[in-house]
């Protein structure tokens, strides 16, 4: 097993420096320059040519692909070129809130989305299913930001339940869990569309199978051959569907971010294009990739425990 | 499912008792901005808006503009109590206020302070200021509460670059020096308000500077939110989250603004003036003719009324309004579709010319240049617009790349900034000493020159305002309009004086400022 | 295909100029000259968006359709020859996998600009790697079945086996695939255009007109209303065109 985790993340190795030497040519091909956004508009040539010298913009790309390259391999993700601080702690200091707001919105929709679905398959076709069909594609349908407005006029203008600004105050858990609230529910009924239509259609394939009509046909109530015998290979595509689409989900979060106003990768990034700050950027990217490098190793793990079968392999 | 929403209503019911918990009997002033994050509090490397606001609560300078004010001629003292100059005028002497003490607790401040904090917004390799200090031939202290300035030459405004604006904001030097790179988060001046804390991509927390020299402030702390969201910042204010919020520049939002219970809409100078500079070197704005038709073909009437009479006014030169030194009645010319065409046919574009130009994503400067684009077209000028994002716009139009340039700016208030930044040779993008002159004009270069070196104040007027006619009819820019500042805050938020114009672009809140 | 359809007739259905501007007309409410009302510059609603979903529906389907070309090519071409040509293309769509889409096309059109060509190469660049997956897949099994097999002992060119033979195989699972990529597609062009990064102005899309619907959304909510349902109605129909397909395409679901 650990031999099987540790082989899959050596692979993603390559994967992560080809991510990495992409977003190096990229950003610095690209127009746009980080000495002026810090002098500001009034700056002097002479100042402007200061601050690369100061940055170590002004070398040859490849002294600097290089250099950037073995402070990489060496762990180390270097320092914002703005802010002046190690790239890992600014991204350690939101990367908690992303993946809070991540991981609820998740569990909203594991929790609401595949009880939703599977009740629709039983019921296909009566008003229960349509009812489930038009709202999970209405939670397809919508754009994170537009929900997200709706949420906030409807929850924190109409009724001040909770504020615009949700901010998690250090040393007060209760205000960290109501800054989540909003967002979370945000993001967590997209991520109940997704499941539910999927849990929906693959209990629909699951439910057509011999075995599951032999057992019917047995007499064995159908709420026993639902959750004892169809459920298990129906939650595969599932896993599937949940980990393809929490790359859909980290998306979605700079977004809803961006709306709430949360701390979080989606508000460091958006800064760090405005700012091109090349060696944030390069830092997230890799982050990003390694997200989702965990998402499917993990994805695989849980295909493992719902399928013996997979294990064994 | 019903287990769920008995938790659901109990976290509610939780959250609904921990909201009603009273807050302290603290007066916090919430700010509202829009920016995802601090730039720096550096201020003589601020260069945002966002980032300049903060700094004029902060600092000092050895002389001020009154509060509310931006007229160069009633600056009055601040860390100098008072000074004398040269009969030459080439060497000023400040004589410092005794007792101000350093914010968290970096001492009290000496000449020595000042001396370094000038040398430093003097320096190339650190401020973005230094060009306005060439002049400057040294600065020493002769003692402890005494500094003295000399320059080779007299600067249009000795006093204006000695305000609590850009460079002049004087900064602790032990505390320059101890922080280092830190400074950039933990700027530490002599202001009303000094830092606590910062939250990156959240907030900055003032708190009150009790030994301000002034008097101790009535506020006890700001908290100033990056909140980049426009539609969110909005909501924030109307649900009464914050007290102070940075505007949209226009009037859909100062109208609405307006409408809100308990809130007073701020409307302020300096205004941003929009030129449209044009390239004269390049084919076909080389012709007068063209370029005359542009300028005929704008209708700065209409422009106004697009954006708003509540918060933009007509532009009145090349140059804002108001400054020192502006010609109010410039040679401007007048909207004349017909004269437009008449001027394009004379030079062999009857049958249309196409232009293009860069042009920044900015909305506010887009719309601008969209309604230039739709008012052109009426004389058959097709304006295309490159539409890139604001950095590679700044990085584009540095590298002379585009034949027409929007720039919207304010500057110091004294007609010779604004002029030589736009309109001098010196400052042609593309050389060494460049600054932002798009158009490629120097026809004024005499007047400008001749107006720094003359101390006689009435034939100085007259030579700036020669320089902005003779700029003028070789059309160098088109003025389109001025873009006021635009804030909003609840009325129990006072600020304390009568705010008519600011130059770190938000409202002050000093000393006199209370919160009810 | 209602919508679709307008978006394509949208320069004679659309009663005015999108682009015409009128001062006095500044966020009026509809009336019978301008049945959805205007917008913040006085521009008729229901004709920018009409001629918005062409822009939107034309970003869209190219990227898609570039996507399915390039990606389904490389996926068959992977599967088909195998070996070390599987490997490198297959590890070069891992890269382009480990990007959320909307992080990707962050990144590409805030470095390049925001253009439509940006715009369809950000979405491109997401899509190419799912498209390569699915057809790979089908390819490395019909690859060993007899027909195949057959044709090769018969002497027939690679490409003519791949083209008659394995296409046809491949063809409805990608279909299911582009109807749900183009429903990305749009609400990527939404998001963007939502941060500021959308097609340049005065150009309309959906997406940039929400975005200006939500500067006034406090007191001129149609603004961003109108675009949010014409969206709602796209992705409505495509995802349920994506459902329709599936359910054909397995024959289980269609005894039942």
């Amino acid at each position: 097993m650990l031999t099987y985790i540790v082989k899959r993340l050596l692979v993603a190795v390559p994967t992560l420096l080809a991510v990495l030497t992409v977003v190096f040519f990229f950003v610095r091909i690209a127009p746009g320059d980080p000495a002026f956004i810090i002098l500001g508009d009034q700056a002097s040539q002479q100042a402007i040519a200061a601050v690369h010298q100061e940055l170590g913009l002004d070398r040859p790309m490849l002294v600097q692909y290089l250099d950037f390259m073995s402070t990489v391999l060496r762990g180390d993700l270097g320092m914002s070129l703005v802010t002046h601080r190690p790239i890992w702690s600014e991204v350690a200091n939101v990367l908690p809130y992303t993946i809070e707001l991540t991981l609820t919105a998740l569990v909203i929709g594991v929790v609401l989305g595949l009880p939703l679905g599977i009740a629709a398959a039983r019921h296909r076709n009566e008003a229960l299913d349509y009812a489930a069909r038009v709202f999970s594609l209405l939670g397809l349908s919508f754009p994170a930001f537009v929900s997200a407005i709706m949420l906030l006029l409807a929850f924190a203008i109409e009724l001040h339940w909770f504020p615009v600004i949700s901010e998690a105050r250090p040393g007060d858990p209760l205000s960290r869990v109501s800054a989540l609230v909003l967002p979370a529910i945000n993001l967590g009924l997209i991520m109940v569309a997704y499941v539910m239509r999927v849990a929906r259609s693959s209990m629909l394939g699951v439910l057509g199978e011999d075995y599951i009509r032999t057992a019917r046909s047995k007499g064995v109530p159908a709420r026993v051959v639902i959750w004892r015998h169809a459920l298990g290979n129906a939650l595969i595509p599932v896993v599937t569907v949940v980990g393809l689409y929490l790359g859909v989900l980290i998306g979605n979060s700079v977004l809803t971010e961006i709306v709430f106003n949360r701390p979080g990768l989606g508000k460091l990034i958006v800064n760090s294009l405005n700012q091109r700050d090349y060696t944030m950027l390069e830092g997230l990217m890799v982050i990003y990739a390694f997200i989702i490098v965990i998402v499917n190793l993990l994805t695989d793990l849980t295909y493992g425990l719902i399928d013996p079968r997979v294990r064994q392999r | 499912m019903r287990c769920f929403a008995s938790i659901a209503a109990g976290f509610v019911g939780a959250l609904l008792l921990w909201a009603t918990v009273p807050a302290a009997a603290q007066k916090v002033l919430n700010v509202g901005m829009a920016a995802a994050d601090l730039g720096s509090l550096d201020p003589h490397r601020t260069a945002t808006t966002p980032d300049k606001a903060i700094i004029g609560w902060m600092f000092n300078g050895l002389v001020r503009f009154k509060p509310g004010t931006m007229n160069p001629e009633t600056i009055e003292p601040d860390l100098a109590q008072s000074w004398d100059t040269s009969a030459d005028q080439l060497t000023w002497t400040f004589h410092l206020r005794k007792g101000v003490q350093c914010n968290n607790g970096y001492g009290e401040l000496s000449a020595d302070d000042v001396v370094f904090s000038l040398k430093r917004a003097s320096d190339p390799k650190i401020s973005s200021f230094s060009s306005d200090y060439a002049d400057v031939t040294a600065i020493d202290a002769p003692d402890a509460a005494t500094v003295r300035i000399t320059f080779k030459r007299r600067p249009p405004s000795v006093l204006g670059i000695l305000t609590n604006y850009q460079g002049g904001n004087i900064v602790c030097r032990k505390a320059v020096e101890k922080l280092g790179d830190d400074f950039r988060t933990k700027a530490v001046g002599t202001g009303p308000f000094a830092i606590e804390s910062y939250t990156p991509n959240q907030s900055i927390t003032l708190v009150a500077n009790k030994n301000y020299f002034r008097g101790a402030p009535k506020i006890d702390r700001i908290v100033y939110r990056y909140i980049p969201s426009d539609a969110t910042r909005d909501l924030a204010f109307t649900s009464g989250e914050i007290d102070l919020i940075y505007g949209r520049q226009d009037q859909t939002w100062a109208e609405r603004m307006k409408s809100l219970p308990h809130t007073v809409v701020d409307v302020f100078g300096p205004g941003e003036l929009s030129d449209i500079n044009l390239n004269i070197t390049k084919k076909p704005l080389d012709d007068l003719r063209v370029r005359q038709a542009i300028a005929y073909a704008v209708n700065r009437a209409e422009l106004v009324k697009f954006k708003g009479p509540l918060t933009a006014r007509e532009a009145v030169s090349i140059i804002p309004h108001d400054y020192l030194g502006t010609d109010e009645h410039a040679p401007l010319y007048p909207y004349d579709p017909a004269k437009a065409k008449q001027l394009l046919a004379d030079a062999g574009y009857g049958n249309g010319l196409k232009l293009t130009m860069i042009q920044t994503s900015l909305p506010s400067m887009l719309n601008t240049m969209q309604i230039v684009q739709a008012q052109l077209k009426k004389v058959g000028i097709d304006l295309q617009l490159e539409v890139v994002d604001h950095p590679t716009f700044h990085a584009q139009i540095r590298k002379d790349l585009s034949m027409m340039v929007l720039y919207a700016a304010a500057r110091l208030p004294v007609a010779d900034v604004y002029l030589t930044q736009f309109f001098h040779s010196r400052s042609i993008v593309g050389a060494p000493t460049a600054v932002t002159n798009f158009s490629h004009c120097s026809v004024a270069d005499q007047e400008i020159d001749g107006a720094r070196q003359t101390t006689d104040v009435t034939k100085q007027k007259a030579l700036w305002i020669e320089a902005q006619d003779k700029l003028t009819k070789e059309v160098c820019a088109v003025p389109l309009y001025e873009q006021l500042q635009v804030w909003a805050h609840r009325d129990k938020l006072n600020f304390g004086y009568k705010l008519d114009a600011s130059l770190t672009l938000g409202p002050i809140t000093n000393e006199q400022s209370t919160l009810q | 295909m209602v919508v679709a359809l307008s978006a394509l007739l949208a320069p004679w259905l659309s009663p005015h100029d999108p682009l015409e501007q009128d001062v006095l007309l500044r966020l009026a409410s509809p009336t019978a000259d301008f049945p959805l009302g205007n917008d913040s510059f006085g521009r008729d609603i229901l004709s920018r968006i009409l001629w918005g979903g062409r822009v939107s529906l034309y970003v869209s389907t190219v990227a898609v359709l570039v996507a399915i070309v390039v990606g389904g090519a490389l996926g068959i071409l992977a599967g088909y020859i195998g070996g070390l040509f599987d490997r490198i293309v297959m590890a070069a769509m891992d890269v382009l996998l480990s990007l959320p889409t909307l992080v990707m096309g962050l990144l590409v059109v805030a470095m390049l600009g925001p253009t439509v060509g940006n715009l369809i190469l950000a979405i491109t660049l997401t899509a190419i790697a799912p498209f390569a997956r699915i057809a790979r897949a089908p390819t490395l099994t019909v690859k060993e079945r007899d027909f195949v097999e057959a044709g090769r002992a018969l002497g027939f060119s690679n490409v003519r086996l791949m083209v008659v033979h394995i296409l046809p195989n491949v063809v409805d699972d990608i279909l299911v695939m582009a109807a749900l990529w183009l429903a990305t597609a749009i609400r990527t062009e939404a998001s963007l255009s939502f941060i500021g990064l959308g097609v340049r102005p005065p150009t309309a899309t959906w997406g940039g007109m929400i975005r200006e619907g939500f500067e006034n959304i406090l007191d001129t909510p149609w603004l961003a209303i109108y675009p949010s349902l014409a969206i709602l109605v796209v992705m409505f129909g495509l995802n349920m065109l994506g459902d329709g397909l599936r359910d054909t395409s397995d024959p289980r679901l269609r005894h039942e």
